[in-house]
């Protein structure tokens, strides 16, 4: 197929940035998202051009890299999809497809479709952490946990952190992403001895790294490549109530 | 954290617009049941001495000055929260996903909400300053009684123009789009998102705050001008 693509580019964080249309052609519909750009970098390359810089790492929709937000939407058409499993038989020959990086005032854009997500780090080294003692592994069923709460803290843990729920958050808020952390210890056990502090310390963080605030209208969990719920930014209002109320420090 | 922590950040100030809200929530219920007696046929009786009742208790004044605060509170915070969520996203882009991954009601809380805030300047200059502090002719319905405020014939009067009424439908409009969203919205701000309860919360939000009690206000000004 060919297609018509507007793609973003932007040659550092402070350089203005624009669109630039590329026509591409004889695009398998087996080809995924990213190897639709391969094709299309291979020739800017050869033309003696500047390729479009785009993260991208496993290619198996684990690691959280890819981040194109296509048509308006992150992660492209497709429900609980990243971009690297996105398909090109989601689109049809001559479609025009409109590509640009996350937009948030805490992912600064570093190049072309590259963002820098730094800020996820930083919130997770405020508080996504349990405090385990050195030694021999315990045994994994030491601790007798019930078998919803596992379940749904793994859910929860399947958060990849790549930052759809900010790009499709009108607020650009990191909500979603913080309540699944937060949700994944909480629930355990294990999470138990940071419990207040982590709600505390982890919202705190995530103000300061200039993220929204949440407005509930649910377009994280629509574009969420790990479909994480928003029961988990409930539960985080209720972490962040409890340990507010409560904590006395 | 200390209080004062705790409600600068995003989830203590959006627990403060959800508590403010569900507070306003209480207050339509209360204003829609006493002003539907502007449509009874008693030539404003039951009305006016409501209406008297109410600008002389002073529990209730102590409530309805209360009340003008937190609706400030309401729209201050909200406002906070919109400002900087705008600056969230310095950059837009350019092209959006409208209604597909989120609902348009969601999306106009601001909106709605400013509509709201106007409507509500509106409407306590209309009737709110006027009552205790303009000029309403007295009525008395008993010999032996105290004359009591004509409240409800200024309303009657006021309808008539259609502007007005076209305003309060507005007005309207706009409450029952702010609490489609917003009923359900602050239960899951505190934390309340529970299979067992979601049904009812979202058929309560929607139905009760979202059609019923905007359609009962919206019908006062709408029957009498036709009257």
């Amino acid at each position: 197929m060919g297609l018509t693509l507007k793609v973003w580019r932007q040659k550092n964080t402070k350089a203005q940035g624009g669109f630039e249309t590329y026509q591409v052609k004889d695009i398998s519909s087996e080809m995924s998202f990213l190897e639709m750009f391969d094709v299309l970098n291979e020739r800017l390359i050869n033309e003696g051009k500047e390729p479009i810089a785009f993260d991208h790492d496993c290619r198996e929709g684990i690691c959280g890299m890819c981040s194109m937000h296509i048509n308006g939407r992150a992660h492209g058409p497709w429900a609980g999809t990243t971009t690297c499993q996105l398909h090109m038989r989601a689109f049809k020959d001559g479609d025009t497809i409109t590509v640009e990086p996350w937009r948030a005032e805490a992912f600064p854009v570093l190049k072309d479709l590259t963002v820098d997500r730094g800020a996820f780090d930083r919130i997770i080294e405020s508080g996504g952490f349990i405090s385990v003692n050195t030694g021999n592994a315990v045994d994994a069923n030491a601790i007798p946990i019930p078998k919803d709460k596992a379940d749904a803290a793994f859910a929860a843990a399947a958060c990849i952190g790549c930052g759809a729920c900010v790009a499709a958050c009108k607020n650009s808020s990191a909500m979603l992403f913080v309540s699944a952390k937060v949700s994944q210890l909480a629930q355990l056990p294990q999470g138990e001895p940071e419990r207040a502090t982590r709600a505390l310390n982890m919202v705190a963080q995530m103000d300061k790294e200039g993220f929204g605030s949440c407005t509930n209208t649910g377009a994280c969990e629509a574009e969420c490549p790990k479909e994480i719920s928003l029961t988990n930014i409930a539960r985080l209002n209720r972490e962040f109530i409890r340990a507010g109320f409560t904590y006395e420090k | 954290m200390k209080w004062s922590q705790f409600f600068d950040t995003s989830i203590g100030k959006k627990i403060l617009v959800g508590a403010t809200g569900f507070f306003l929530c209480s207050f339509v219920l209360v204003h829609l049941a006493g002003n539907v007696q502007l449509l009874y046929n008693d030539g404003g009786k039951a009305f006016n001495s409501y209406a008297a009742f109410m600008g002389h208790n002073s529990l209730i004044q102590f409530i309805a000055w209360g009340l003008k605060i937190v609706i400030l509170l309401h729209a201050i915070i909200a406002l906070q929260l919109t400002f900087s969520n705008r600056k969230a996203r310095p950059v837009k882009y350019a092209i959006n996903p409208g209604n597909q991954t989120s609902s348009w009601f969601s999306r106009q809380m601001a909106v709605m909400g400013s509509i709201l805030l106007i409507f509500i300047i509106i409407h306590l200059a209309d009737f709110w300053w006027k009552f205790h502090f303009g000029n309403v002719p007295t009525i008395n319905y008993d010999a032996t009684g105290e004359p009591v405020k004509d409240l409800y014939s200024t309303v009657q009067y006021a309808f008539k123009e259609g502007w007005l009424v076209a305003l309060y439908v507005i007005g309207m409009i706009g409450l029952s789009f702010h609490l489609v969203h917003g009923f359900k919205s602050a239960f899951q701000t505190f934390g309340l998102n529970h299979v067992k309860y979601n049904g009812l919360i979202n058929f309560i939000g929607v139905w009760l705050f979202g059609i019923l009690i905007p359609i009962g206000f919206a019908a006062i000004p709408v029957v009498i001008f036709f009257k």
